[in-house]
């Protein structure tokens, strides 16, 4: 008995790392729905089989495999997994604030896949997000790519493994206010932000010629080459500069984006998206022109001095001038409901369907570099799938299911009341925050920076 | 940053009291304390040699520290002092995998004034590898007694600090004339904890710190290599961090993660498996959902033993809502699968150890019988207190088990191990006896006189005893309704004169009666545990101050005047 208990042990044992090796992909096929493929217009009554977690056929009178479910969805829409390219969601530390330059910190260390928040934005049909470092810094950590997988309990299942790295910069008030008014050390000004991206960027040439002297002298017979010291915020600065790492840089201000585009072009670096770009409208020819465009709130403004001079037409404005554009969330409340922002700019700007639908799917996906895997529905692409009843771009819309490589993580009708996967032993009910105010995640951890500066200002009052 | 704030309070508080209570035993030894032998004999007691084994009824003889025998038939040398051990239960000592007995944090060194919040010097951001748990570590710790009179005997003492607070060393809990040290630099001491407004800050920046202290350290001995036999080079920079850091990355000592939950679990195993380092995971709270994880890593855990507070279980109302009811059922059910998690280690078939750090000493016998009434083996949890620990400390030789040539650490039970009435009578350390007062158990009064409960309410006077001297004060309880409430006093410990609190949680079960109360001084708050027996008009207790250590209370309570209606 004995003996097979052990046996039995190590077969679960070895079946559960098997699991967790790999992720889940399932099998469906989507019936006579409405698809809105966002690339290839819109096809009605149309059927979308995938098969592994794989689109293998979009067309019409589509038989099911053996063993793979159908769904019906007459009279639903089917549209890609919404894409939000600016989240903290499902992470246990946003702000390493303490430096101007953090590059060697990565978010997926931080990854917490027990957010309740991640299935929250499942409910509203967003498949993947941008779990994002905050703005203390003028270079912040490096981002992971998320793929809602809810109900895996091992954070590298909920990373999306084949994304780019991307890494997060800030320019303007946020980094000015942590080290130049909370620590007294540059950068105090918009110019500092300046000088710490350059200095930051001629280290790293510095530093990769220091290394790839050492490398080749050591190859030598009889080196007696010394290795350099090892500096990972400089090594990932390097990869920035050979186009191994897309910066996504908040920004708010007209000239601290053409400052940034400036300094990209200095430095031959292509990969840059902005975020937040409220001033985008000011410089939107130049953000076609020479990056991977914005990603913006829809109608989000005057939080902050700098955030005053805005216009819920800039989604639309960016889009006209040729700037890759994508509505973003940074907020737990807001994602739930991005179809809802992408709407907006037809109200504000008259897009078309297709240009609101791109804004939350492929452009998104093109600005994390996931745009040959997902944000569109193709064959070959990943199966992550929204069913909506009504059409995502109405006030009515509401999402049905979700699927994330096939496979369903989000049904209307399977919805319990406590969703959460893990529960204190030690708190009757945990408060539940939902809308926590703008900067809340984006300046998360960076408390114990504004003590000084905030008991001069009480002494001052 | 609360822990080092309390420590500092309850420092000034009982500094007094350690200064004059011991001087060094003069050789001549007036004061009479110096053992006539160190040769015993505990005759005829039920022994419990090693985990999963049966009692055996025997003796167990002692000579110079060390077990001489087990058996029915020894011979007993003459100068054996005999202690009759017909009624007690030998166990084998309590080794902690993991504690802060007798640690004291060190003072953070003042900044320079050149200090940068960006690039602090390693030494105030947390990063001290070359600091030892041995220079933190006063053998006169009221918490040593507290441990050892809850059976531990040996502790791999853990240093305090930031993110990689030192090494640790491995300790008896023994005489206080003693170093009482087994072995020095047995791990490096590490956790996620960042440096408050300084780099690294949080968990994140942590773990970026530690690759980069990681893999510098590597480089560094590389160039000490080379520099060592080329000549005409330019000297290496070696910092007292990466020179500390060699004992991790050359594999001569494992890295001691402190991670509660599982994803901290998750994080240190994963930088264990870039790095290639050996890791000891200790500290953990929450780990069910990574038993494969650890189990595939073969990690040897520290687990903490200590059971989640019930306020939230106990706080449930009956009359709540079917929502909040069904909301209570999960934290319910958080709460019996956390007691539960040792036996899911046990059949997973990973052996564990325990660390107490943060844990108070009182807590811990009704911690394991939790875990045991929650499924766990009481082989499995004695070998978490004994031969396990030995074997993850490198011990095994000298200590775990009752056998020939071990170290005498013993446990003289008066009942069978984790069984509720068990009391330890004697804990013996390093061959030196340890006596310990034990009351016979007073059937909850249902024998005695009367309706059978107890009566509390009235007014108290106390005294306690602690390093600092003894105190005493008035304690006052009343009953509204079901419930008690009160007030204690007690002498100020921010200034002279006597300060007034109300007692809480008052609870009476069955004659044992508790209660606790918030002392603040100078600016901070310690919660004061008082637990014990009342029978008639008198209170025979025990009051741990935080987790600083826990000193007798004894009251008795006033007649009163008015008669009882």
């Amino acid at each position: 008995m004995q003996k097979f208990n052990y046996f039995l042990a190590a077969l679960l044992g070895l079946s559960i790392q098997f699991a967790s090796a790999q992720v889940e992909k399932g099998s469906v096929l989507i019936k006579n729905a409405t698809v809105l493929t966002v690339t290839k217009g819109t096809l009605e009554n149309s059927d979308v089989l995938v098969q592994d977690g794989i689109i293998k056929k979009v067309g019409q009178n589509l038989n099911a495999p053996n063993g793979v479910t159908t769904i019906d969805a007459t009279g639903k829409y089917l549209m890609p997994g919404i894409i939000d390219a600016h989240s903290h969601l499902g992470l246990d530390v946003v702000n390493e604030a303490t430096s101007p330059i953090v590059a060697e910190v990565r978010m997926k260390d931080m990854v917490n896949p027990f957010e309740v928040g991640i299935y929250r934005a499942l409910a509203g049909g967003v498949t993947i997000s941008h779990a994002m470092h905050g703005s203390a810094n003028v270079i912040g950590g490096q981002n992971a790519t998320l793929k809602h997988r809810w109900g895996s309990t091992d954070p590298a299942d909920i990373i999306m493994q084949d994304a780019p790295r991307t890494i997060k910069f800030a320019l303007g008030e946020n980094p000015t206010r942590v080290h130049g008014r909370g620590n007294g050390i540059q950068p105090r000004t918009r110019m500092g932000v300046e000088a710490i991206l350059r200095n930051g960027f001629n280290e790293a040439i510095q530093y990769k010629k220091a290394w790839a002297a050492y490398n080749s002298a050591s190859s030598q017979k009889g080196s007696t080459a010394m290795p350099p010291v090892h500096n990972e915020r400089l090594q990932t600065l390097a990869d920035i500069l050979d186009g191994k790492i897309i910066i996504h840089c908040h920004s708010y201000r007209a000239d601290e984006i053409y400052m940034l585009i400036n300094v990209a072009r200095d430095f031959g670096i292509t990969k840059l998206v902005f975020q937040h770009t409220n001033e985008g409208f000011k410089v939107a020819p130049e953000i076609a022109e020479y990056t991977m465009g914005a990603s913006v709130f829809a109608d989000w403004w005057a939080y902050k001095f700098e955030v005053y001079y805005s216009t819920a037409y800039n989604a639309a404005i960016l889009t006209e001038n040729g700037a890759i554009t994508s509505i973003n969330s940074d907020d737990a409340e807001l994602i739930r409901h991005l179809y809802h922002e992408a709407a907006k700019t037809q109200r504000y700007g008259g897009m078309t369907d297709e240009q609101a639908l791109s804004m939350i799917t492929i452009n998104p996906a093109k600005q994390l570099g996931i745009s040959d895997k997902v944000g569109s529905i193709e064959e070959g692409k990943q199966a992550d799938l929204v069913i909506f009843e009504g059409h995502p771009l109405s006030s009515y819309a509401i999402p049905q299911m979700t699927f994330v490589d096939g496979v369903k993580y989000f049904d209307i009708k399977e919805d319990a009341d406590d969703q959460r996967m893990k529960v204190s032993p030690t708190e009757m009910v945990e408060p539940v925050m939902i809308y926590e105010g703008h900067d809340s995640r984006c300046m998360q951890d960076t408390e114990s920076l504004f003590e000084t500066t905030e008991s001069l200002f009480l002494l001052n009052q | 940053m609360k822990k080092p704030l309390l420590y500092a309070g309850v420092f000034c508080f009982m500094v007094s009291g350690l200064l004059s209570s011991t001087l060094a035993l003069a050789q001549s030894d007036p004061t009479g304390k110096k053992p006539i032998t160190d040769t015993y004999a505990i005759t005829n007691a039920t022994v419990f040699t090693s985990p999963g084994q049966a009692g055996m009824k025997a003796t167990v003889l002692i000579k110079g520290g060390l077990i001489q025998g087990v058996g029915s038939n020894l011979a007993l040398p003459k100068e054996a002092k005999t202690i009759p051990g017909d009624s007690l239960f030998i166990y084998p000592g309590f080794i902690a995998g993991a504690s802060d007995v007798g640690i004291t944090r060190p003072k953070d060194p003042d900044k320079p004034d050149d200090f940068v919040s960006s690039n602090p010097p390693d030494e105030i951001a947390g990063i001290t590898p070359w600091r030892s748990a041995v220079d933190q570590f006063s053998g006169k710790d009221s918490k040593i007694d507290d441990f050892r009179k809850v059976g531990f005997t040996v502790a791999q003492i853990v240093p305090e600090g930031g993110m990689i607070p030192g090494k640790a060393a491995i300790v008896l809990l023994g005489s206080e004339n003693s170093t009482n040290l087994l072995m020095e630099n047995t791990a490096l001491a590490a956790s996620f904890r960042g440096s408050r407004g300084m780099y690294p800050g949080t968990a994140v920046g942590v773990m970026a710190k530690f690759r980069e202290i990681y893999d510098n350290t590597k480089l560094t001995s590389e160039r000490s290599q080379k520099y060592n036999t080329v000549a005409g080079l330019k000297r290496p920079e070696i910092t007292p961090t990466y020179s500390a850091m060699q004992e991790v990355t050359t594999g001569q000592i494992p890295v001691m993660f402190t991670t509660s939950s599982e994803l901290e679990i998750r994080r240190a195993i994963s930088l264990q498996k870039e790095k290639g380092f050996k890791l000891v995971l200790t500290g953990l709270e929450d780990y069910e959902g990574v038993l494969d994880v650890i189990k595939s890593s073969g990690v040897a855990v520290l687990i903490k033993l200590e059971i989640p507070d019930d306020k939230a279980v106990k706080a449930m109302k009956d009359d709540a809502s079917e929502e909040v009811k069904t909301l209570n059922a999960r934290v319910k059910k958080a709460y019996d699968d956390a007691i539960a998690q040792a036996s899911k280690l046990e059949e997973a078939g990973i052996p564990f150890a325990f660390s107490t750090v943060g844990v108070k000493s009182g807590d811990i016998m009704k911690a394991l019988q939790k875990m045991i009434e929650s499924g766990l083996s009481e082989k499995a949890a004695l070998a978490a207190l004994t031969t396990n620990p030995a074997s993850i400390l490198g011990l095994a030789k000298v200590a775990g088990s009752i056998e020939k040539g071990k170290m005498a650490n013993l446990i003289l039970s008066t009942d069978s191990l984790f069984t509720e009435d068990a009391q330890f009578k004697h804990v013996i350390v390093d061959g030196i006896i340890y006596d310990y007062e034990t009351k016979a158990k007073k059937k909850a009064s249902q024998d005695s006189k009367g309706d059978g409960v107890v009566k509390i309410e009235g007014n108290w006077e106390y005294t306690s005893e602690s390093p600092a001297g003894s105190s005493g004060g008035n304690l006052v309880i009343k009953k509204d309704g079901a419930d008690y409430s009160g007030t204690i006093t007690y002498d100020d410990p921010s200034g002279a004169g006597t300060a007034t609190s109300d007692i809480k949680n008052v609870v009476l079960d069955g004659s044992n009666l508790s209660f606790s109360f918030d002392v603040s001084a100078s600016g901070m708050d310690i919660t004061v545990d008082v637990s014990g027996e009342v029978s008639e008009g008198s209170y025979d207790a025990s009051m741990t101050v935080g987790e600083f250590g826990s000193f007798p209370f004894k009251g008795t309570l006033t007649p009163t005047l008015i008669a009882n209606k």
